[in-house]
């Protein structure tokens, strides 16, 4: 028998084995349950609004922040420089690649705190340590960011810093928003193109 | 034995694959396959329920405060189970819990704890598993968002 005929029939083999696997393109969770357990439960996986902030006031491209609500909402009003994955579509085969792309910082954000802690914990699971929770949401980017103002007669250093730095976040915020739907648009695809430009993929 | 010794190559490369499917596919892996079908209820939210509510659900229900503080659950029900949440998956916790014949009721003060200890459990095939919750319009965007509509001053 040559060697032709062998590799021939180890083809057939391979393909064999291959039809009799499970027809599933879905995704399991991949680590073990106690690493997971400890994995969610790290206080360090928590962001707070105003760490945000200062990522979005330093234009950090080393951090992604993803908005998980519907695409509708996210078109209203959305944290600058935030791609759109809604959460429904988070275990698609697509997102896997967007939380994979060499950032070392995936926030997940959503109106409050169900499912960007659902969301961190299925990227948990699938072994995307890169991942983070905006702890509140959007609710409490508001309450926290939108609505700051000081009323005191003095400031401390430390109290003046994060004023500031929330009146920027803020500004930053507002500016975006108000763009009218056609540039605001344009403004987010351009984000994307330039993303995908920086992970070497094309458009 | 003249078609094994023929065959040898191809045999032991055939079964060298077909043992590292076996390990990959049977492989002991505590979570279902699927992790999609088991996040559906978030998806539809049908996994949350409320104090007023949760007596509503049939059989023998387990209510779990995942919370180190006790006090908690004594507000909701007497027979409550303190498990705090870093030791839900501990042998003599999850002994109880796999072992329940009944909905499981997820109580913890943080709505991030039970929600991340919810999808934990059910990825691990729990399907009759809740997070009771009273703040029922948490994912609701309770702010009004007010377009900066000043015109830029000209310079």
């Amino acid at each position: 028998m040559n060697t032709r005929e062998k590799f021939s029939i180890v083809l057939l083999c391979l393909g064999f084995i291959l039809a009799l696997l499970p027809l599933s393109g879905s995704r399991s969770f991949t680590v073990k349950p106690n690493e997971l357990l400890s994995e969610v439960l790290d206080d360090n996986t928590y962001l707070t609004v105003d760490q945000v902030a200062k990522f979005i006031i330093s234009e950090d491209s080393s951090v992604q922040i993803i908005d998980l609500r519907s695409p509708e909402e996210f078109k209203t009003v959305n944290i600058p420089g935030s791609i759109n994955i809604p959460y429904s579509e988070l275990l698609d085969n697509d997102s896997g690649n967007i939380l994979n792309n060499g950032k070392t910082m995936n926030i997940f954000y959503s109106n409050g705190d169900f499912d960007s802690n659902y969301a961190l914990s299925i990227a948990r699971g699938l072994n995307f340590k890169n991942t983070y929770v905006m702890k509140g949401g959007l609710n409490e980017w508001f309450k926290t960011v939108m609505n700051s103002n000081f009323t005191g007669e003095t400031i401390t250093a430390r109290e003046n810093s994060l004023f500031e730095a929330r009146t920027r976040a803020k500004k930053m915020f507002t500016e975006m928003n108000s763009l009218p739907d056609s540039l605001k648009l344009k403004f987010i695809q351009s984000k994307h193109i330039a993303a995908k430009k920086l992970d070497g993929g094309c458009e | 034995m003249e078609i094994i010794k023929k065959y040898k190559e191809v045999i032991t490369v055939v079964l060298i694959v077909l043992i590292l499917v076996l390990i990959r596919s049977l492989g002991v892996n505590h979570f279902k396959n699927d992790a999609k079908r088991w996040a559906e209820p978030t998806i539809k939210q049908s996994n949350t329920i409320t104090i007023e509510h949760y007596g509503t659900l049939p059989g023998k229900k387990l209510v779990i405060n995942l919370d180190k503080d006790v006090s908690g659950i004594s507000q909701i029900t007497m027979d409550g189970q303190n498990i705090p949440a870093d030791s839900i998956l501990s042998k003599k916790y999850f002994k109880i819990i796999r072992k329940h014949d009944g909905p499981i009721l997820l109580f913890s003060s943080e709505t991030s704890v039970s929600a991340r200890i919810w999808m934990v459990l059910s990825q691990m095939g729990f399907d009759n598993i809740y997070i009771l919750n009273n703040n029922t319009d948490n994912e609701v965007f309770k702010y009004k968002f007010r377009p900066d509509t000043l015109p830029e001053p000209e310079l």
